[in-house]
């Protein structure tokens, strides 16, 4: 039993006006109030800080199995424990992929065994990850896939994914298509526009991301199954899911932490450095502004991390020869936060934490939709957020294998400091930040 | 001048009285040049490695005559033959060359970036790009510059196009940056499908057709063409691109009275340029190759400590 004293409570869609407490027992939320009183409870003062949901990130590689030297299932869970994510989904871009049902329960048994974060498994849309044939959807679902993706590519053949929305339509497990035009982007580097202008190195064009969202969209439409599309960079691009919402589609999205912070200008400005290596790529600063307008007016239903580690030997090489993607479990929180305030808080802090809360908790499969909320008898998943906490990005002291980072060494305002798993602890800076 | 650089990755931060003043300072290399012996102890003690991971002859041989002629020990370190090709990593060839006291890294590469990275990890040597990918080749620009400067004098409010491949040439990305800062004014011409879609951005000019971009132009600059654009469908033929594209008389005849016809070499006769153009009256081809020596020298000698 754990007694949390003092918290600002956010239930995944408003902050309390005053401190209250929140009691966890046997794995569950028992009680919210003002002075609860819990004999027996270990009790955490948390001094008036940010009691949230459990942070959820819909959206990591941990190369498990079959590329450990990037990162591992155990390596992963404890990174987002100490990024402050209490629920990752992974991407099925493994070796082999994740395409049946023994690969999704081996990663949910290495998850549990990490006693860590809690890991759920994603599964590929099609077998093999190859875009042609349907993968074992509804065995995998059963065996604990939360999302079908075949994330690293999209699928790009049109039939497939019309036969896969209408298959998992009565599911419960949604589609996340990694939206990308395959003929558009061969070979490309960085944002096609002022910087593949300037440095010669192959562009990736915004209408590469628009033009598969705009065929998912359509499919969803016909099918009337849900569609989410993930790591969305570009204004074009939300402009046609803004749309699509407003249609009434269900249709969802999500973004990154580096597209909202970093614009293209950063390959240039740091003479090529491969951690700004990424797909989709850095995009404008237009289009930065455009997905903060984006969570603004409600476009935007979750911020993913992208985590995409690399063994230092294939990153820290010459940019076009390094591996697309961004590790950043472990900062992703403060640089949305700290990137909130120096821009002068362009949306409601509520509505910045639901996108780590509610709004990934409600597109995953039915049993984890409850994450979000800390409404009583749902899983005690916590994070607790200090808003002052000023701290160096320091990648050497990363549970993650990671070690390239585009925020290695900068000083970020707002972290988590405090994180509980199914009311066990599972990270604790409380005293740090004191 | 004192002078500040220590390596050559980009013309970037140059200013335009750095640049003048290199050119200055390769004027007297080109003099040097002209002696009956042609060497002189200005860098005698210094190693200059040159590193070309990508074939070149003309480049490599005017790097290393240039440090020759400056009495420099110049080592070439070809990619044939190098660890490179027994899948060395660039990191552990930085460090072998460093452990190795190079004082100078010479590095032709074709990926964009390289130059950069080097220059990251070398902590002592200065490191000159010689070309990497489609980025830059900021030694051609210089020798570029210098060649039209001996022809045309004072390149301020001097106007050039520059007529080709563009997206594919680290040429023409050096080019236009040196030439603007000497205050010439560019413009591009070529198939869109061969422009980088922000022509803008770069601060010049584009116009499609070659006869309105070589009017009245003190500067025609012909790009290499590659067979590869019609295998990737970029164009549908080399010949259509010769009559539309390429450096006829027809099309040089429209540029201004004292304008003169460059080319980065080597050439493709008959496909960007015709004979009767390259051979010409125009063409000042074979002095940018001996520019090219003396611009060298000049970069050697400046940046390895021939003045301080």
């Amino acid at each position: 039993m754990i007694l949390l004293k003092n918290g600002r409570i956010f239930d995944g869609r408003n902050i309390g006006a005053a401190s209250e407490d929140l009691l966890l027992k046997d794995g569950v939320v028992a009680g919210r109030g003002k002075d609860l009183s819990g004999d027996g409870a270990e009790v955490f003062d948390l001094g008036g800080k940010l009691l949230c949901p459990g942070f959820i990130d819909l959206h990591v590689h941990f190369r498990d199995p079959g590329y450990e030297w990037r990162e591992d299932t155990e390596s992963g869970a404890r990174a987002a424990a100490g990024g402050g994510f209490t629920t990752v989904v992974t991407m099925p871009n493994t070796d082999p992929v994740v395409d049946n049902p023994v690969t999704v329960e081996y990663l949910v048994a290495r998850g549990k065994r990490a006693g860590a974060s809690r890991v759920l498994p994603s599964g590929c849309v099609s077998r093999g990850r190859q875009g042609k044939q349907l993968a074992e959807l509804s065995l995998m679902a059963e065996s604990g896939a939360v999302f079908f993706t075949d994330d690293g590519s999209p699928v790009s053949d049109a039939k497939l994914l019309k036969t896969a929305l209408l298959y998992t339509r009565d599911l419960g497990v949604r589609i996340m298509e990694h939206p990308e035009e395959p003929s558009l982007t061969a070979k490309s580097q960085v944002n096609e526009g002022a910087v593949s202008a300037a440095s010669g190195l192959k562009g990736c064009p915004a209408s590469a991301e628009v033009i598969d969202i705009l065929r998912g969209i359509a499919l969803s439409r016909e099918t009337d199954s849900p569609i989410h599309f993930t790591h969305v960079s570009t204004e074009l691009a939300m402009d046609a899911i803004r749309q699509a919402k407003k249609e009434g589609l269900l249709v969802t999205c999500d973004v990154t932490p580096h597209h909202l912070s970093l614009d293209e200008t950063y390959v240039l400005v740091s003479r090529y450095s491969s951690a700004y290596k990424v797909s989709p790529p850095l995009r404008t600063r237009k289009d930065v502004k455009a997905l903060w307008d984006a969570i603004a007016d409600g476009t935007v239903d979750a911020i993913v991390t992208d985590h995409a580690p690399y063994h230092v030997d294939d990153k820290d090489v010459p940019f076009q020869e390094a591996l697309s993607g961004i590790a950043s479990l472990e900062c992703a929180v403060p640089v949305v936060l700290d990137t909130w305030l120096k821009t002068g808080k362009p949306v409601p802090l509520e509505r910045l934490l639901s996108l780590f809360t509610s709004g990934p908790a409600a597109l995953l499969s039915r049993p984890w939709r409850s994450l979000g909320g800390l409404k009583e008898g749902a899983p005690a998943d916590v994070t607790v957020l200090d808003l002052e906490a000023i701290k160096r990005v320091d990648v050497n002291q990363w549970k993650s294998k990671a070690r390239i980072c585009p925020w290695d060494g900068e000083m970020l305002q707002g972290w988590p400091v405090m994180a509980l798993v199914e009311g066990k602890v599972v990270m604790n800076r409380l005293k740090e930040s004191e | 001048m004192e002078w500040r650089h220590k390596n050559l990755i980009s013309l970037e931060g140059w200013t335009r009285e750095e640049l003048s003043f290199f050119l200055d300072q390769t004027e007297y290399m080109e003099e040097l040049l002209n002696r009956p012996i042609k060497k002189v102890p200005a860098l005698r003690g210094k190693i200059v490695v040159n590193c070309f991971f990508e074939n070149s002859t003309r480049t490599r041989s005017s790097f290393e005559i240039a440090g020759k002629v400056l009495s420099a020990d110049v080592i070439n370190w070809s990619s044939s033959g190098s660890s490179a090709s027994k899948g060395e990593t660039l990191r552990d060839t930085v460090w072998t060359l460093e452990a190795m006291a190079a004082d100078g890294v010479v590095v032709r590469h074709g990926e964009v970036g390289v130059p950069d990275y080097l220059a990251k990890k070398l902590k002592k040597a200065s490191v000159f790009n010689a070309g990497d990918g489609t980025n830059g080749h900021p030694t051609q620009a210089l020798l570029d510059l210098y060649t039209a400067r001996q022809k045309l004098g004072n390149l301020e409010g001097a106007r050039m196009a520059i007529i080709g491949d563009v997206l594919h040439s680290r040429v023409a990305r050096s080019d236009i940056q040196a030439f603007r800062k000497m205050g010439v004014h560019v413009t591009l011409s070529g198939p869109a499908t061969l422009m980088p879609e922000n022509t803008a951005s770069l601060g010049v000019e584009y116009v499609s057709d070659a006869r309105e971009a070589a009017g009245g132009k003190d500067i025609l600059y012909f790009l290499r063409m590659q067979r590869e654009r019609q295998e990737d469908g970029l164009i549908p033929s080399i010949d259509e691109y010769h009559r539309r594209w390429g450096a006829t008389d027809s099309l040089v005849s429209l540029a201004s009275p004292r304008a003169v016809v460059m080319h980065p070499g080597p050439m493709n006769r008959g496909m960007e340029i015709a004979s009767s153009v390259a051979d010409g009256p125009r063409s000042v081809i074979l002095e940018q190759v001996r520019s090219g020596v003396a611009v060298r020298m000049a970069l050697l000698y400046l940046c390895l400590g021939g003045v301080r």
